[in-house]
């Protein structure tokens, strides 16, 4: 059952990393413009249990810190997004409110997004990188929350069914 | 009980796996590196392909959010020819980046600059708040670590990162980008900082010095021309901080690049033995005088009827 989950749940993720950095990379957006990848990963943490999203945001994490605009240490990323996992999941996991109500899981993914981008500013800078000027900082917080809230219910329908397709109880049928 | 376990225990495992990669990677580790060089050399073909698919999609978002200045050029291209209208539609990006490259050489040609052209085939995502560049050159072109990236009007960036095939170019908006800079025409020094935005901040080193409104800034060079070469146009000062507790004065520079429009960029890979000085400082637009027409009138002796 790992094995099949495994193999289909890598060329997803390494999709969403092309996607994103060969496509959604090519638009210079306003307001910091969004991450495909964070988004997806997110949505996938909030239906999955917490040791399954603490592994999903590993994964997400890991490509993150390879992506080239990275510009913290390797593992930055993968340190916060696999705590933000497995803390979305947490909260989540077992409330049908949350992982079975589409509303539930776009305020889950926008409100962890945002909280997942102050947590890389902190973390930046504590580790001495710069973020630049609190105003900028501001804006790109607020621009990638809003963007966050455009795309996530967009993604929506496609990242649940590919998570049905990747965790649904197939091998009993 | 059993499942609890096993969870926490798999949570340990990725947390002390994520502090081993940051320690590695702060250390210096060459593996690291590896990672995202190879990672790099895999998507360069990816962002090539995504760059000539998307450049149509791009020039029609950009096209309607400059809707007036692509009206106007569309009417000056109609008057001229309107045969050629279609065919300069159709190659508007290529002529751009043509211009670009012209005003590039012009540059880099007035320094002695030995300089690699390159197209830029992706914009970095701001997520991690920096602002980066990938063009499509890379160590096979020549090209190292540090060295200075010129647009058609100055400063682009420098290079952080090479790959075979490409180049990560730090963009001098980013706020981890700093230069050392000098006001033409007086020898005053002080470090340029990026803020995230089209303007810099000036930092004087010397609290005797000052700096006004226009002056007009190029960059100091580093020794061995690594990462900056002298002379490179950076910008304009925008306004000055006088505030009368600093230790020297600070000042906003707006930059002589337009990043948002960067699709042409040059890396300098050698110079000339001369130092340009403040040959490459940009002309300032000249006005041309309205020509005054005066009128005589000469009253006529009688009334007319």
């Amino acid at each position: 059952m790992y094995t099949r989950r495994f193999s289909i749940a890598v060329p997803i993720f390494l999709s969403m990393y092309v996607l994103q950095e060969a496509i959604i990379s090519q638009f210079r957006l306003p307001g910091g413009g969004f991450s495909l990848l964070l988004i997806f990963a997110l949505t996938w943490a909030v239906m999955s249990e917490p040791e399954v999203a603490a592994v999903i945001g590993f994964a997400a994490g890991f490509l993150m810190d390879l992506s080239q605009s990275a510009a913290g240490p390797f593992g930055q990323w993968t340190l916060i997004m696999l705590l933000a996992g497995y803390a979305i999941s947490y909260i989540g996991y077992g409330d049908d409110n949350v992982h079975a109500n589409a509303i539930g899981i776009v305020f889950f993914v926008v409100v962890a997004n945002l909280l997942i981008e102050i947590a890389y500013v902190v973390t930046s800078a504590l580790l001495g990188v710069s973020s630049g000027s609190f105003v900028q900082i501001v804006i790109t917080l607020v621009g990638m929350s809003v963007w966050a809230l455009l795309v996530s219910p967009i993604m929506l329908p496609v990242f649940t069914r590919l998570h049905a397709t990747v965790f649904d109880s197939r091998s009993v049928i | 009980m059993r499942n609890g376990g096993r969870a926490r225990l798999l949570l340990v495992i990725l947390i002390v796996t994520s502090l081993f990669l940051i320690t590695l990677d702060l250390r210096g580790v060459k593996v690291i590196d590896g990672f995202r060089q190879g990672t790099q050399t895999i998507m360069t073909p990816f962002q090539r392909a995504g760059n000539v698919v998307l450049t149509p999609v791009k020039n029609f978002f950009s096209d309607v959010t400059h809707l007036g200045r692509t009206r106007k050029q569309i009417e000056k291209l109609e008057a001229e020819n309107a045969n050629l209208k279609q065919k300069l539609i159709n190659r508007k990006n290529a002529d751009a980046q043509l211009k670009q490259l012209k005003n590039i050489l012009d540059l880099a040609g007035s320094a002695g600059y030995k300089i690699v052209n390159s197209k830029v085939i992706s914009h970095g995502s701001s997520q991690s708040f920096s602002q980066t560049l990938t063009i499509d050159s890379g160590s096979n072109a020549g090209i190292t670590k540090n060295m200075t990236v010129l647009s058609q009007s100055g400063i682009a960036g420098v290079v952080k990162d090479v790959y075979p095939n490409s180049s990560l170019i730090q963009l001098a908006t980013d706020p981890g980008f700093r230069i050392g800079a000098r006001i033409a025409g007086t020898q005053q020094i002080g470090i340029l900082s990026g803020r995230g935005t089209g303007s810099a901040s000036l930092q004087l080193l010397d609290n005797s010095t000052t700096v006004k409104v226009g002056d007009v800034l190029l960059s100091r060079g580093s020794i061995a021309n690594r990462p900056f070469v002298p002379g490179v146009p950076l910008g304009v000062v925008t306004s000055v901080d006088n505030s009368a507790g600093a230790v020297a004065q600070t000042a906003i520079i707006r930059y002589y690049t337009n990043f948002s429009a960067l699709g042409v960029v040059a890396v300098v890979i050698g110079r000339s033995a001369s130092d340009p000085g403040d040959s490459l400082v940009p002309v300032k637009p000249r006005v041309t005088p309205i020509p005054t027409v005066t009128i005589f009138v000469t009253p006529s002796p009688s009334p007319t009827k």
